[in-house]
């Protein structure tokens, strides 16, 4: 079981093959931890915002600072990409899958919904049944032929086009403190740094100020109650680890210092435990918005202000890292 | 490994009510073993109510489900909770 679909399938074909690596290392070498806020975005119909580096990125970032390669694939036509999966699996080669979340069979029906970037890893086949180890299920599951093509060829934003991918040679030493190193390094220059107003700590703030616009985009109270609820999705669901990936970085951490030496990210890590905790309350105060449609005159700027804090606090914490590894 | 006492199941079973603001279902009447999200047990419960919960066994009893993979197995039945701050407060108390 994982936190996340794509560093724990990442993790997964890694310990597969003999590498000593957790989920947690996977996500913060690979600068997973991340904040974006899109205000006006034409694939996006309502403001939205991201909370980790986009998908596809942990993969490229582990190749660079571990030396692992992975082979990748895409394709067209299902019949060929169905032969390429069967070919690899019979060879006894885990793969890795990004497929659309709603057509997984094995998940409950109440839980599915329209994902276009979660990964798991087929294993084997058992006639017209894939044998799958899925990053959020504790045993292995079954799905059938049919539900993984579905899955693997799902129209839409970010569709997966048959993308699969496998781990096709690793390094004969792997030294993980230097990449850990330039794994926070990268993820405090993104958090701080990165010119571009709409991501890291700026992104939060530009997230804060812009929420109290949200209802001009919303058509009524329910519609606007409903993307509101989203926040709390987009932090708890879709594997986040919970706090909108803080405490999965929080985890790396604590994992760091051990490696590192380096004491000070231990601390840091009880301090980013902290800081998600503060985001789980905006994720209760906005589930309870969405439950009750409850749009109280002050309610978005209440919001606004337990985002603009948030913003405050991760701006300190990630200033103290970036000094933490120098 | 401990078994949890009926007496923290119900307190969990009230904790939840309570916290959900549901005024019509009475403790006794909640399953410990179904499901609580999904349907079928007295307390059918959403997606939404998962995070109230969460953060309720966190103030109430302590304990942090950072994990929401982990949370969705806690959280799963009145049986798991109480199994989980059964064993969270064993590793307390253990040194």
């Amino acid at each position: 079981m994982a936190a996340h679909c794509e560093s724990g399938t990442i993790a997964s074909l890694l310990s597969h093959r003999g590498m000593e690596i957790t989920e947690p290392l996977v996500f913060g070498i690979s600068s997973g931890i991340f904040f974006g806020y899109f205000h006006k975005m034409k694939s996006f119909a309502f403001p939205t915002f991201i909370v980790r580096n986009k998908p596809g990125q942990m993969r490229k970032n582990i190749e660079k600072r571990l030396g692992v390669r992975f082979k990748t694939y895409n394709f067209r036509d299902p019949v060929k990409g169905e032969m390429k999966l069967d070919e690899l699996i019979r060879q006894q080669i885990p793969v890795a899958n990004q497929v659309d979340f709603f057509y997984l069979d094995y998940v409950p029906s109440w839980e599915r919904v329209h994902i276009n970037v979660h990964f798991l890893v087929v294993i084997g086949k058992e006639e017209n049944r894939y044998i799958v180890s899925d990053a959020y299920f504790p045993k292995l599951v079954e799905l059938d032929a049919l539900s993984l093509e579905k899955g693997r060829f799902a129209g839409g934003n970010m569709s997966p086009k048959g993308f699969i991918f496998h781990v096709d040679s690793l390094p004969t030493q792997v030294n993980l403190k230097p990449a850990i190193l330039k794994g926070i390094s990268k993820a405090c220059f993104n958090m701080l740094k990165i010119p571009i107003p709409f991501l890291g700590i700026k992104g939060i703030r530009m997230f804060a100020k812009k929420v109290t616009e949200w209802p001009k985009f919303a058509r009524d109270t329910e519609h606007l109650s409903h993307e509101i609820m989203k926040i709390n999705i987009l932090l708890e669901d879709q594997g986040t680890g919970g706090a909108g990936f803080r405490f999965i970085y929080a985890t790396f951490l604590q994992q760091a210092a051990a490696i590192t030496g380096i004491a000070e990210l231990k601390s840091l890590s009880e301090e980013l435990m902290n800081i998600g905790d503060g985001w789980r309350e905006i994720s209760l105060f906005t589930a309870r918005i969405g439950k009750n449609r409850d749009l109280g005159p002050d309610k978005l700027k209440q919001l606004s202000e337990m985002i603009y804090d948030r913003a405050d606090v991760e701006e300190r914490f990630f200033k103290s890292l970036s000094l933490a590894i120098k | 490994m401990p078994e949890p006492t009926d007496e923290l199941k119900l307190e969990i079973k009230s904790m939840i009510i309570s916290t959900l603001g549901i005024t019509d279902v009475d403790p006794v009447d909640v399953d410990e073993e179904k499901p609580l999200f999904g349907g079928g047990n007295a307390l059918t419960l959403d997606s939404v109510d998962a995070i109230e919960i969460i953060m309720a066994i966190q103030r109430t009893y302590g304990f942090r489900i950072a994990d929401q993979t982990l949370a969705r197995e806690v959280i799963r039945s009145i049986n798991s909770i109480a199994q989980f701050i059964t064993d969270q407060r064993l590793v307390k108390i253990t040194p």
